[in-house]
């Protein structure tokens, strides 16, 4: 048997999943790219035309929508930033029945969003049991499901965003070299100080990493704001879906496909320009 | 220097400090309180909805349900619809996990173990779908799937849902490769081992909790997955995910209903998660899903 | 600067007793070593002192001040670790001055005082790399710097030299010996290298399973041990019972020992401390013969045991196996307090 080169070897293994990866995800997404030009549009035989982004651009709904997203994008990330931090902090520490926490804490990891959405139905819209609790006591919740602000979306997607955050971060914190944090504090440096000046910058590829993937997560979101968000406006999402399965107007579903994916280009590039510096001084896991 | 007479006890002088100040028990208590209200406290309603009886009801202001019945339960069980949703979703789950794994091992391999150039390109590349959100891959690949008349079919929310769960694959196999050291694949294959069998009886084995961590993984994504399938397969592929939310999203909300879909949503998934517990650690979940 | 002493410190990990109760003191710029095999509880006694590990019971001061209770940041002390800790998203010099800056030293002080910490170990050229643009070596000597730029009371080094290649930790074992001369700072050194140990050290304490052995100068200590512990771990030795025969303690080869007052049933003798002589009737028989350049090593059989022999290498003519040898002692061998145990 001859031996094959280590370059044809590993292109031949990198064949089925890149290869699939490719046709499935890398071809429709350049279809996509050209099709929001009027390139190869599905149901349009205009040739190159700039007209749908001016149709995505000139609607107001559509603007809003994508004002929307990014809203969805950015409020469940921070508020789970602020509650994943001090969580993951908290979970290293050892105390009775960590073990059964750190487990329980994964659990929301695994339940559907549309089930969060269902559970924030049941707890917080008009009637639900968080109002039939507080009634007797004379206090009245103000509307959280289909509100103005999508404080329903947003609690959903917290609810679902946290366990991953505290995850990655505890991840990142844990395999911080211990020895580094202790040398720290014979330094001088006390918890606090410690916390801030060793612990989050080394944890920090960690925590961007978090941060990018749940606002990408937000940027796309569907079900959650479809199910618990106000009429209007709709997020980006929900006009692409209903542009390309009831209207057919592929040329402006690609042209918003193209704008969504581009916000989480420009995010991912930010999140490359944070962790440089960090991955340059050996920081980086 | 001697060792003091009898081992004289001293008693804990002065403050003792841990590194951290706070108290394991209030830690206990606080994370306690905080399961029950954000887990426990949604599971008993859910429950109780799921168990309302249908003759009397559960109108505001009562905080409990005034009676319990079986009849969402029967009923949703009797119909074909939600257990046919159930083996629906089983069976794609399955689909989507030996596709995943099939398409997943070699390349994993080749970037766990194999120098080559661009194999950070490579590897930005596999990690790609997780970067755009799966709206856009799904609503993407519709346009592809009407030309080749997959919209709508089983195989084409297969093919789908392996888009998504092809990265997680991936980059959890090639850590736990990376994970096994280069000399043992070496001695073995100094022992008279071709490259199968090397990978029979060293690599499967050694690395065996990471790959069944990602088979379970990818088991879980698919079970769970929405977005993709709607889009894809609904209305004619109905998985419980799809059915829930026709229950939520529709004009009348069927709340009973949507519990029992719940807890037969979440019933599977929380089952293959406290078993599976030990093999799910948090570093090779956080090698799937941490870190671009 | 200043002096250490421990009290009673005693230290269990759940059913498994680290360090046993003990009592230690180190003086005013002494050079004190804890040695010992892996496992004997003294890096955790020294994790102790700085405060990162807490003792069970027991009494730790430092120039008088008690510590105990204090947390790591509030007892002054400079540890340097094996693994050297060197922050890796912080520069040499930040690395270095981390600590004046936690103690709120003026910027323009703390720069000179960095400065002159990175001379001190030569390493001045290198105050804007990162660490792991460093060798081993320079790491570990970044490591030190940041240790003692505070000025702290009490200086604490984990195995520092163990991470290192043979050649690069005899010149930093002298570099850091100076370097203690010169500052005459406290310090504790803790290493299972008896070589290290006797380079650098005042005093050392030779440690198992938790308690203190032997202690002792390192000449002393090597010369005249009085367990069979503390001559066996501190390089080579022949442990040999001494038969005894008309009021005579004899050797093992029939010479009889000098000055034998003592009743102690055992000695311990250097293979360097054997005379060897090529003799066809001499009660020994040479079994292996290695020679290591600077010296030959001889594995001797007699009729009932086998000692190890040392020789200088220079000029030596080899013996070979099979050889017949008669034996002598070059020095007055030193008996052992302690027995077999």
């Amino acid at each position: 048997m001859t031996r094959l080169s280590v370059p044809m070897t590993a292109a031949i293994l990198l064949l089925p999943g890149a290869g699939y990866l490719a046709l499935l995800f890398g071809l429709p997404l350049v279809l996509a790219v050209l099709a929001s030009f009027g390139v190869l549009t599905r149901g349009y035989d205009g040739g190159p035309t700039l007209a749908f982004y001016a149709e995505l651009f000139g609607t107001r709904a559509y603007v809003d929508g994508l004002v929307f997203s990014t809203y969805l994008a950015l409020v469940p990330t921070a508020v789970s930033l602020m509650i994943s931090v001090p969580l993951a902090v908290l979970l290293a520490q050892s105390f009775p029945g960590r073990r059964l926490f750190t487990a329980l804490n994964k659990v929301p990891l695994v339940v559907p969003g549309i089930v969060a959405a269902f559970i924030v139905m049941t707890l917080f819209d008009r009637g639900g049991t968080a109002a039939r609790v507080l009634a007797p006591l004379g206090l009245d919740l103000p509307k959280l499901v289909r509100d103005d602000w999508a404080i329903g979306a947003v609690m959903a997607t917290v609810w679902k965003t946290v366990p991953f955050m505290t995850l990655i971060v505890g991840g990142a914190m844990a395999s911080i070299n211990r020895d580094v944090v202790l040398a720290a504090r014979t330094l001088g440096a006390g918890p606090v100080a410690t916390f801030w000046q060793i612990q989050i910058p080394l944890a920090l590829p960690g925590i961007t990493a978090a941060t990018l993937l749940s606002f990408i997560g937000g940027m796309g979101a569907f079900a959650v704001p479809n199910l618990l968000g106000p009429v209007y406006p709709l997020p980006l999402s929900v006009h692409m879906y209903v542009n390309a399965f009831e209207r057919a107007n592929w040329g402006l579903v690609a042209a918003m496909g193209t704008t969504l994916s581009a916000i989480s280009c420009v995010v991912l590039l930010a999140y490359y320009r944070v962790t440089r510096g960090l991955r340059a001084a050996g920081g980086a896991r | 220097m001697s060792q003091s007479a009898e081992g004289v006890q001293i008693a804990k002088a002065g403050p003792r400090h841990g590194l951290v100040a706070a108290d394991g028990r209030w830690i206990t208590m606080g994370l306690g309180v905080a399961t029950l209200l954000t887990l426990g406290l949604p599971l008993i309603v859910t429950a109780l909805w799921s168990l309302m009886n249908p003759a009397s009801g559960w109108f505001a202001p009562d905080i409990l349900p005034p009676s319990l019945a079986r009849a969402h339960w029967r009923e949703a069980l009797s119909d074909r619809t939600i257990p046919g949703a159930f083996l629906t979703s089983l069976l794609i789950g399955v689909c989507v996990t030996v596709l995943t794994a099939v398409l997943a091992l070699p390349p994993a391999y080749a970037l766990a173990k194999l120098p080559f150039r661009a194999k950070r390109a490579v590897e930005l590349f596999v990690l790609a779908p997780l970067i755009v959100p799966g709206i856009i891959v799904a609503v993407g690949i519709g346009s592809l799937f009407f030309r080749l008349g997959l919209v709508y079919t089983i195989p084409g929310v297969i093919l789908v849902q392996t888009i998504g769960t092809l990265p997680f694959m991936i980059r959890i196999l090639a850590a736990t490769i990376e994970g096994v050291p280069d000399d043992i694949l070496h001695a073995a294959r100094s022992l008279g081992a071709g490259p199968l069998q090397v990978a029979r009886h060293i690599l499967v084995p050694v690395a065996g909790p990471g790959f069944l961590a990602g088979g379970l993984l990818t088991f879980i994504s698919s079970f769970e997955e929405f977005e993709k399938t709607f889009i894809i397969g609904a209305p004619f592929v109905q998985t419980l995910p799809v059915i829930l939310w026709t229950y939520l999203g529709g004009r009348v909300i069927v709340f009973p209903t949507a519990a029992v879909v719940t807890f037969l949503l979440l019933a599977p998934m929380l089952l293959i998660f406290f078993l599976a517990e030990r093999v799910l650690r948090d570093d090779v979940l956080a090698a799937g899903m941490g870190k671009v | 600067m200043a002096e250490l002493s421990l009290t009673s410190i005693r230290k269990t990990f759940g059913d498994a007793t680290a360090v046993e109760t003990l009592d230690l003191s180190i003086a005013n710029g002494e050079f004190l070593t804890l040695l010992g095999p892996s496992g004997c509880g003294k890096t955790t006694i020294l994790r102790m002192i700085a405060g990162i590990a807490m003792p069970d019971a027991g009494e730790i001061r430092i120039g008088g001040r008690r510590v105990d209770g204090l947390p790591p940041e509030g007892r002054n002390v400079g540890l340097v670790f094996q693994s050297y800790a060197l922050f890796p998203h912080m520069t040499v010099a930040a690395n270095v001055g981390f600590g004046l800056k936690m103690r709120k030293v003026p910027r323009r002080e703390a720069e000179d005082r960095i400065a002159a910490a990175l001379d001190l170990v030569d390493l001045g050229r290198f105050a804007a790399r990162y660490p792991r643009e460093l060798s081993g070596g320079q790491q570990q000597r970044v490591a030190l710097a940041r240790a003692l730029v505070t000025e702290p009371d009490l200086l604490l080094l984990d195995e520092p030299l163990s991470n290192l290649d043979a050649k690069l930790r005899d010149q930093l074992r002298e570099d850091l010996r100076r370097l203690q001369e010169r500052l005459r700072v406290t310090t504790l050194y803790v290493t299972h290298d008896q070589s290290e140990a006797m380079a650098l050290s005042d005093r050392i304490l030779v440690m198992r399973a938790g308690r203190i052995v032997e202690e002792g100068a390192p000449e002393a200590l090597y010369r005249r041990p009085r367990t069979r512990f503390a001559a066996e771990f501190l390089g080579q030795t022949n442990v040999v019972r001494l038969i005894r025969r008309d009021g005579m303690a004899m050797l093992p080869w029939g010479e009889a020992m000098p000055d034998a007052q003592s009743d102690s049933a055992y000695v311990s003798i250097r293979p360097e401390d054997i005379a060897l002589r090529p003799d066809p009737h001499g009660p020994g028989r040479i079994t292996a013969c290695t020679f290591l350049g600077p010296t030959v090593e001889y594995r001797v059989e007699l009729a009932e045991r086998s000692l190890r022999v040392r020789q200088t290498g220079s000029g030596t003519v080899l013996l070979t196996e099979g050889t017949g040898v008669a034996l002598s002692l070059l020095v007055t061998p030193h008996p052992l307090a302690e027995g077999m145990a």
